[in-house]
């Protein structure tokens, strides 16, 4: 078990029910797992210290060699300009991690005003430098103002509530299938590691509240009629706001692909299979392929330029 | 009242059933019947069989116990396959489908083939419940449109705005057996307050299940709710005579579902190896849809006469 500064603070003493060993569980873990008799001890601490309770939880449907080997298979095929080491790297510190995130949701309701252009096609007539007369198509355009609102529920916004993973690290192993949520019971965390909130709720709340304005931009963009428009302004009200600590299943892994780096990081959807990673790109292999392009290029210059000067 | 609701969604007034952890229109969190203790409670679970430590198994979708590798559940949410809440009897008695039949069958045209009403045994007029939903909702609908209203010198001019419509038993197929539009057909000549808690008798009768669970069902519903709203957005609400681009967004409340079983007479017959079939209203005798074959012969006949014809009137013309 790692141990941190800010964590012994408030971490808790217990007695291994099973055994009477003496555990200590870190303040960010709701789990720990006696060394000496391997029982699981999930532990529910009191409101008054400012903890939520979650409301739901995702269950883990991806198991651990299932996980590892759909890793490993995918650190093989990164590509062209992956770090070469990726092929053979080794993936240290595999783990199972309850991530807290809140769930978002809202009714939300826009005002907005573009500006629409409607084509028309017209046949135009008109005398030619030889003084015929002609006839042609021509595509002519209208440009109207139009305002108008537009409602709906905005629901299924997911954002981390853990520092240790990012939003953007969360949103790229999204989406998760909510049709499986369950209600919280501090039974489906048993065996695996589980992350107390440690983000603000106020903070992702906002957090949350940005994605369903670019949510909503998005779908207004669709919901415009007309052939094309243009300045889209729009500005967006919510209400009802819904948020609940939810916890879902990830895998984490670290590969380490280079002695002398940093392992990176991978993470797996526990429950569709979904895998995110930055992939290191290889720097020998960038410069060959630029340095290979390059003089592609210089020769195909070079050929052109002295068969013109030979012409 | 939707017969399996348990209680209301507090934002949006739709019914909320058994099992339900979420209000499937607008995702408010249905409260915990259990209350929740507050202390420092920690917690070791054993397996009920030996005793052991367990834990969560991704591949059992439980907790299991790695020594005697029994199963223990949590709370998981339900999704049912649905069942049929109300019957709709039947009015027409068989004696008068079958006349209702004949009465179709001659009426299809010159074009059928002569020996049709001979064979097509109309004996195997078969009785049938066939399933579908109903909803009531109220919806606060947002539209955009194209249309010529206002268009000036262009075809078109963009048009928007916000309308409340009500729908009350708006009928949404849930059969497999019968087409999609033969449904359409039938629906408007059920009488739903006639609708009964059972099936009446009758010989033979084959009665259709909802095979979808809740979470297809309502699916299936939502979309149909916003279908039925662009309907409706475009009949009233988009001026001028046409339109192009037309968008919705329902923003719903109170939407509840009924799941019934609706009365029919199913003919189903072979002609030169093919399976026709032929549907009549067990409420209305006089709604009968369905398939029947053409005579290629006489087509081709007449073709061939409207030809002749055709050449003999183009000869008289070039002749003078």
């Amino acid at each position: 078990m790692e141990s941190s500064a800010e964590g012994t603070a408030a971490a808790l003493d217990i007695e291994c029910e099973n055994c009477g060993a003496e555990l200590v569980v870190e303040a960010y873990l709701k789990t720990v797992e006696c060394p000496y008799c391997t029982s699981h001890s999930i532990v529910e601490r009191p409101p008054t210290t400012g903890r939520e309770e979650p409301t739901f939880g995702l269950a883990f449907q991806v198991e651990a060699e299932r996980a590892r080997a759909a890793v490993e298979r995918w650190l093989k095929s990164r590509g062209l300009f992956a770090h070469s080491g990726l092929k053979a790297a080794t993936l240290e510190t595999v783990r199972g991690v309850v991530v807290p995130a809140y769930l978002y949701g809202v009714v939300a309701e826009a005002d907005c005003l573009a500006s629409f252009c409607e084509d028309s096609a017209a046949t135009e007539r008109y005398t030619d430098s030889k003084g015929r007369r002609r006839s042609r198509r021509r595509t002519k355009t209208e440009w109207r103002d139009l305002s108008g609102s537009y409602a709906r529920y905005v629901v299924d916004v997911l954002v981390t509530a853990s520092r240790g993973i990012p939003n953007a690290e969360l949103e790229a192993v999204e989406p998760f299938d909510l049709r499986g949520l369950r209600r919280y019971a501090p039974a489906m965390l048993s065996g695996w590691i589980a992350e107390e909130p440690s983000l603000p709720r106020e903070g992702c709340r906002r957090e949350a509240h940005a994605e369903t304005i670019e949510r909503m931009g998005r779908w207004l963009e669709e919901f415009m009629p007309g052939d094309s428009h243009r300045d889209l302004a729009y500005e967006c009200e919510v209400r009802d706001e819904l948020i609940d600590l939810v916890l879902l299943p990830l895998w984490v892994f670290a590969a380490r692909y280079d002695p002398a780096k940093p392992p990176v990081r991978v993470l797996l959807n526990g429950q569709t299979g979904a895998i995110a990673g930055k992939v290191p790109l290889s720097p020998v292999k960038i410069a060959v392929a630029v340095t290979l392009g390059l003089s592609i290029a210089l020769a195909a210059a070079f050929a052109f330029l002295s068969a013109r000067g030979m012409s | 009242m939707t017969a399996a609701a348990i209680s209301h969604c507090a934002r949006c007034d739709s019914p909320l059933e058994r099992g339900d952890l979420r209000c499937a229109i607008c995702a408010e969190v249905v409260p915990s019947s259990s209350g929740k203790a507050h202390a420092l409670e920690v917690q070791l679970l054993r397996c009920d069989g030996c005793g052991a430590a367990v834990t969560f198994d991704a591949k059992l979708q439980g907790l299991s116990c790695a020594f005697c590798d029994s199963l223990m559940h949590l709370e998981v949410l339900t999704d049912p396959v649905e069942q049929t809440e109300s019957w709709v009897p039947f009015t027409v008695p068989q004696e008068e489908a079958h006349a209702a039949l004949k009465a179709w069958l001659s009426r299809l045209g010159w074009f059928r083939p002569s020996d049709l009403s001979a064979r097509a045994r109309i004996e195997a007029l078969r009785p049938l419940w066939w399933v579908a939903w109903t909803f009531d909702a109220t919806v606060r609908v947002s539209w955009a449109a194209d249309s010529d209203a206002g268009s000036g010198r262009s075809n078109w001019a963009p048009h928007s705005g916000q309308v409340e419509l009500h729908f009350d038993d708006i009928p949404v197929s849930a059969s497999r057996g019968l087409t999609d539009d033969e449904t359409q057909e039938l629906a408007p000549f059920y009488d739903l307050a006639t609708a009964k808690s059972a099936p009446d008798e009758l010989e033979g009768a084959t009665f259709e299940t909802f095979d979808v669970q809740r979470s297809a069902a309502r699916r299936r519903i939502l979309k149909e709710v916003k279908r039925a709203s662009r309907e409706r957005v475009q009949q009233a609400h988009i001026p001028g005579s046409s339109y192009r681009n037309v968008h919705v967004s329902p923003l719903l409340r109170g939407l509840e579902t009924h799941r019934y079983s609706l009365p029919a007479y199913v003919m189903a017959y072979r002609y030169n190896g093919e399976l026709y079939r032929a549907v009549v209203c067990g409420q209305d005798a006089g709604c009968v849809t369905g398939k029947a074959p053409y005579s290629l012969m006489k087509i081709l006949l007449v073709a061939g006469v409207a030809l002749a014809l055709g050449l003999a009137v183009a000869r008289v013309i070039l002749a003078q």
